[in-house]
C-alpha cells in the first residue's frame, strides 16, 4: 500500500501583518523578545482558473496572517475559515534571529502540543505553529520563518485503496447534511467526526470521541477535518496531528481509519461533484504505538527556492518615498524611547507648532534641529531676501537663491526645508514686524500697512504654540514678546554676540502665574530702558551679526533643547528654574529631581565661547518691565493697535506707562537693586 | 452620476442580488461613519513562478508531499468606493504576495487582475500609470478615502459618461428606483470590467 503523503502548510502573509508588527515592535515590545500568541486562520482549499491555461490550478495548503494577528480583541476568523494559534517570538538583531536554537524551538512547541493532547484531550492545539521574525524596521524588510510541527507516524500510514470523492462514500444529501450541520456550530470545527446512521449523519466534535462513537459499527465511523489543501491525493497538514491524537488516546480502535478531507465551504449545485475528498488508511504496527513518548515531529516551511530556510518580505521598494521618509524619522525619535527615556512624550514636542521670526542664521539652526524632533509645522517670519553672503553660514539656502535680487528669506527657507522632508508643514510670509523706536511715517498707507503687519503677526502667534525670536536686532523683539505673553505663548529667544550668546525661555505672563511662585522674566526685564533704534547710526560691522561662525549653530540648537525639555515638563511653561549652581545627578531621574524627563528646564543660558562655557541664570520677572508687565499687556490688550503705535513712535510712552522714568529720580537704591541685572547686558547685544 | 446614498442602496441591492456562495463574493462594509460604506471582497491571482532546480529541494521526511508550485498566489482586496468628487463608485484595490509584499506596478499590471496588459504609449512611474490621451493617471497610488491605508485606483473620471451611454440603451421605463440604481452599478461594473477581471 502506498503511504499517505501529506500537503504542508505554506504561510500568507498579508501586508497589514507587518505593519502591526511594525508598530507593536516600536511601541509596545522593543527590545523585548518574549514571546506572543498569533493567531491566523485557514480555510478549505481552493483551485482557480488559469487565465492563459484554462486549466484549475490547486492553490497551497495557505494558512493566512493579517492585522488581526497580534490582538485577540481584533482577530476575526473569515467567513469558512477555522483559526490556528502560534507562538511568536521576534528577535532584536539579525544575528540573534540566525543564531536562535531552532531545534529547541520547534521542540518546544512539539512539546506543547503533545501535552495538550495527553492532557486536555482537546484538540486546540493541533495546528498550532511557530512563527519567528526579525524585523529590519529602517529598511522595511522583515525575515521570517514558519513551523507547523506535525507529528511522524512510525510506520507510516498507508493509503488502502485511493482517495476518492467523498461523493463516492457518501449520498449528496449526507454530505449537504454535514455541510449544514457545520455551518451551525457556534465555534467553527476544524476537526470532527462523522457517524453514519441509516440514512442521515450526525456530526461531533472530535473531544467526544468515545461517547459518539459507542456502539458504532467502524464501517459507519468517520473521522474528519477542514481541509486546507486541494491536491486530489494528498491531504491537508492538519490530518497527521488528528491521526497521532487519535493514536495516542485511543489506540486500540484506530488503526483502521475512514477519513473525510472536507473542502467544500459552499454547497454544491445539483449535478456538480463534491470537492470533499475520502479514503480509508491504515496503520501497522497496532499495538505498539501506543507510546506515550512524544513522536518525532516536522514541519519548518520551505522558502520559496524549495529549501529549509526562512523567507524574507521587502516592502520599502512598494512604499511612497515621502511616507516612508515620515516613517523613518519617527521611527529614530521613538527609538530614543527603547532603552534610554522610555517616558519621553515624543508626540509632545513633534507636535508643537513652531513660528520662527527670522529667517537668518539662527532661523535656519532652529528650523533644522526642531525638524530632527520632528516637528511637523514650521513658519518663518522674515522681511529680507536672500544675499550673497548668507548661503555659507545659514544652511536653508544656496547660492541660486541670492540671484536676481535674492528670493524673500522665509519663503524660501520654507521651501528649502521641504526639499530636505516632504512631510513637514512649512510656509513662509514676508513680513516686516514693525518696532518701538522706528516711528510708522504718518500717512494712511503707512499706517495701514503696519496695522495689517501686527494683525498678521497677531495671527500668526495665535496658530502656533511656540514662537522663537530670532532677529537681528533688539527691538524687533518686543511686539512678539508683547503678543506672545498676552495669548500666553512658549516664547524662546536667542541672541548673538561676537563670541557669546543669549538663549532664554520667557516667563509665563504675571496674572497666570500662582501665588508665591517666583515668575521668570523676559528678554526686556532686565532693562531700565524701553527698546529704542539701535540701528541707525551705527557702522557696517555694528549692524550685521558679527560673530564667530559656529555660535549660530550652537545658540540654535540650545533654544531648540531647551523647547524640548520645556516641553517634556510636566509643569511646561510654570516649570520652575533650577537654581543656577544645582547639577543634576545622570544617576538618578531627571524628573525626580525636579526636571523633565531630558533634564533641567533653565531660564536663562549664557554662552561663553572664548572659554567655552556655558552658564545657567535665573532672572526674575521685573513688574515694569516693557515687555511683560501687566501694565503693558492690559493696555495693549485694551488699546490694541492704537497702543502699539504709540508705543513704536513714542521713545517715552512705555517708560511712563511703566514707571520706569520714575526709576531714574528714585535713586542710586533702585539702580543698585537691578545692578546684577545689567552685568549681561553687553552679551545678548549684537 | 449617484449620490452617496443612492450608491449604498444600489450596492447593498446588488449584493443582495448575486451569488454569496462564492469566495469572491462582495459584501458591505460599514464604517465609524455612518453613511461612509463600501463594498469590499478578496479575490486569488496567481502569476506564473520560474521552475527552480529541483536537485536542490530537501526532503524532510517521506510522508511530506514535495510542491513544485508552478504558480504564486497572489492575493487582491478590492473595494468599491464612493468618490464624492466624480459622484460614482470608484475602484479602489491592493495586490500582495504570499510573503505581505505590495506588487510593483510592473507585475500589476502583468497579473491575473489585469485583462489589458500595459496599453501602448502609456507611461509607468513606481507610482502611476499614465495614458498619453489622458491628464489623469489611469492608475495610481492613494488612500483608501475611508481606511485610509495605501491602495491604488482606477481614476474614476471617464467611469461616469461611460455608464451614462450604456444605460441609455437598456433604460426601461417600466423600472422602479432601486432596480434603476443596481443595473447602473451592473453597468459600472461592465465598464471596469473592460479593465480588470471583475
Amino acid at each position: 500500500m502506498p503511504i499517505v503523503q501529506f500537503t504542508p502548510f505554506s504561510s500568507i502573509i498579508q501586508p497589514d501583518f507587518w505593519h502591526k508588527l511594525t508598530n507593536l515592535k516600536i511601541d509596545v515590545l522593543k527590545l523585548s523578545d518574549d514571546a506572543l500568541t498569533v493567531s491566523g486562520s485557514y480555510s478549505t482549499g481552493r483551485t482557480v482558473k488559469d487565465r492563459e491555461s484554462g486549466q484549475e490550478i490547486a492553490l497551497g495548503c495557505t494558512i493566512a496572517l493579517g492585522d488581526g494577528a497580534f490582538d485577540e480583541r481584533e482577530f476575526g476568523v473569515p467567513q469558512g475559515s477555522v483559526r490556528a494559534n502560534g507562538t511568536f517570538k521576534n528577535y532584536n538583531t539579525i544575528e540573534d534571529f540566525k543564531a536562535a536554537d531552532k531545534t529547541s524551538l520547534f521542540n518546544q512547541e512539539a512539546e506543547k502540543i503533545w501535552n495538550q493532547i495527553l492532557t486536555t484531550r482537546s484538540t486546540a492545539l493541533l495546528t498550532h505553529f511557530l512563527l519567528i521574525t526579525y524585523a529590519d524596521l529602517k529598511k522595511y524588510k522583515y525575515y521570517y520563518w514558519f513551523a507547523f510541527p506535525a507529528f511522524v507516524a512510525k510506520p507510516a500510514w498507508e493509503l488502502n485503496g485511493e482517495w476518492k470523492g467523498a461523493g463516492g462514500e457518501f449520498s449528496s444529501s449526507q454530505l449537504g447534511s454535514i455541510h449544514t450541520q457545520l455551518k451551525l456550530q457556534k465555534e467553527p470545527l476544524a476537526f470532527f467526526l462523522v457517524r453514519t446512521d441509516t440514512q442521515d449523519v450526525s456530526i461531533s466534535p472530535v473531544e467526544e470521541y468515545e461517547t459518539f462513537f459507542a456502539n458504532t459499527p467502524s464501517s459507519a465511523q468517520t473521522i474528519a477535518f477542514v481541509d486546507p489543501s486541494a491536491a486530489p491525493d494528498s491531504p491537508g497538514w492538519p490530518l497527521r496531528n488528528l491521526l497521532a491524537y487519535l493514536r495516542a488516546l485511543y489506540p486500540a480502535t484506530t488503526s483502521t481509519v475512514r477519513v473525510l478531507c472536507w473542502r467544500d465551504e459552499h454547497p454544491v449545485v445539483e449535478g456538480l461533484e463534491w470537492r470533499s475528498r475520502f479514503g480509508v488508511l491504515e496503520v501497522g504496527g497496532a499495538e505498539a504505538a501506543a507510546a506515550v513518548t512524544r513522536p518525532q515531529a516536522v514541519g519548518w516551511e520551505k522558502n520559496p527556492q524549495g529549501k529549509l530556510g526562512p523567507r524574507a518580505a521587502d516592502l520599502a521598494p512598494m512604499m511612497d518615498p515621502k511616507r516612508l521618509a515620515e516613517q523613518a524619522v519617527d521611527l529614530n525619535l521613538k527609538l530614543m524611547r527603547w532603552r534610554i527615556l522610555p517616558a519621553l512624550d515624543l508626540e509632545k514636542v513633534a507636535g508643537t507648532k513652531c513660528l520662527l521670526l527670522g529667517a537668518g542664521t539662527l532661523g535656519c539652526y532652529v528650523a533644522r534641529t526642531l525638524m530632527g524632533w520632528g516637528v511637523r509645522t514650521i513658519t518663518f517670519v522674515d522681511s529680507a531676501r536672500v544675499s550673497f553672503s548668507n548661503p555659507v553660514r545659514q544652511p536653508l539656502f544656496e547660492f541660486a537663491d541670492c540671484l536676481d535680487g535674492g528670493k524673500p528669506k522665509a519663503e524660501c527657507a520654507a521651501a528649502s526645508l521641504k526639499r530636505i522632508f516632504p512631510g513637514i508643514n512649512a510656509t513662509g510670509h514676508q513680513l516686516s514686524i514693525p518696532m518701538p523706536g522706528h516711528p510708522i511715517p504718518p500717512n494712511p498707507t503707512s499706517l495701514a500697512q503696519a496695522k495689517a503687519d501686527v494683525e498678521k503677526l497677531e495671527r500668526l502667534i495665535d496658530e502656533h504654540d511656540a514662537v522663537f525670536l530670532l532677529m537681528d536686532s533688539r527691538e524687533s523683539r518686543w511686539l512678539p514678546t508683547v503678543i506672545s505673553a498676552a495669548k500666553g505663548k512658549i516664547v524662546l529667544n536667542a541672541a548673538l554676540g561676537f563670541d557669546t550668546f543669549l538663549v532664554m525661555r520667557h516667563g509665563a505672563r504675571a496674572s497666570s502665574v500662582k501665588e508665591g511662585v517666583t515668575r521668570l522674566g523676559c528678554y526686556y526685564c532686565n532693562d531700565i530702558v524701553a527698546p529704542a533704534d539701535s540701528l541707525t547710526d551705527r557702522t557696517l560691522d555694528q549692524m550685521c551679526t558679527v560673530t564667530r561662525p559656529g555660535l549660530a549653530a550652537i545658540a540654535g540648537s540650545t533654544a531648540v533643547e531647551l523647547l524640548a525639555s520645556l516641553v517634556q515638563h510636566p509643569d511646561g511653561i510654570y516649570a520652575a528654574a533650577p537654581p543656577p549652581a544645582q547639577d543634576l545627578h545622570a544617576t538618578q531621574s531627571y524628573a525626580e529631581q525636579g526636571g523633565s524627563v531630558l533634564g533641567s528646564v533653565p531660564h536663562q543660558l549664557r554662552g561663553f565661547l572664548a572659554q567655552f562655557r556655558n552658564m545657567p541664570l535665573v532672572g526674575a520677572a521685573y513688574d515694569r518691565c516693557t515687555g511683560c508687565s501687566e501694565t503693558v499687556l492690559q493696555a495693549y490688550e485694551k488699546d490694541g493697535f492704537d497702543m502699539l503705535v504709540k508705543a513704536f513712535n513714542d521713545q517715552k510712552y512705555l517708560e511712563t506707562l511703566t514707571g520706569l522714568d520714575k526709576l531714574f529720580d528714585e535713586g542710586e537704591a533702585a539702580l543698585e537693586a537691578v545692578d546684577w541685572d545689567e552685568d549681561g547686558e553687553g552679551d545678548d547685544d549684537f | 452620476m449617484l449620490s452617496r446614498s443612492q450608491f449604498e442602496i444600489a450596492a447593498k441591492a446588488f449584493i443582495a442580488n448575486h451569488d454569496s456562495h462564492s469566495h469572491s463574493a462582495w459584501s458591505w462594509f460599514d464604517s465609524a461613519r455612518p453613511g461612509y460604506g463600501f463594498m469590499s471582497r478578496t479575490t486569488i491571482h496567481t502569476r506564473p513562478i520560474p521552475a527552480h532546480d529541483l536537485a536542490d529541494e530537501e526532503t524532510e521526511d517521506d510522508a511530506t508531499v514535495t510542491i513544485h508550485p508552478t504558480h504564486e498566489q497572489l492575493t487582491c482586496k478590492q473595494y468599491v468606493v464612493y468618490s464624492a468628487s466624480f459622484q460614482v463608485p470608484a475602484f479602489y484595490f491592493t495586490i500582495h504576495n504570499s510573503n505581505g509584499s505590495p506588487l510593483p506596478l510592473s507585475e500589476i499590471v502583468k497579473s491575473s487582475l489585469f485583462k489589458l496588459g500595459v496599453p501602448d504609449g502609456s507611461h509607468a512611474t513606481t507610482f502611476a500609470l499614465t495614458m498619453p490621451t489622458s491628464s489623469f493617471p489611469l492608475l495610481s497610488q492613494g488612500d483608501h478615502p475611508i481606511l485610509g491605508t495605501p491602495c491604488w485606483y482606477l481614476h474614476p473620471c471617464e467611469s461616469a459618461n461611460a455608464v451614462q451611454e450604456l444605460m441609455r440603451e437598456v433604460q426601461q421605463d417600466t423600472w422602479d428606483e432601486i432596480t434603476r440604481l443596481v443595473r447602473w452599478l451592473e453597468m459600472w461594473f461592465m465598464v471596469l470590467g473592460g479593465a480588470v477581471s471583475v
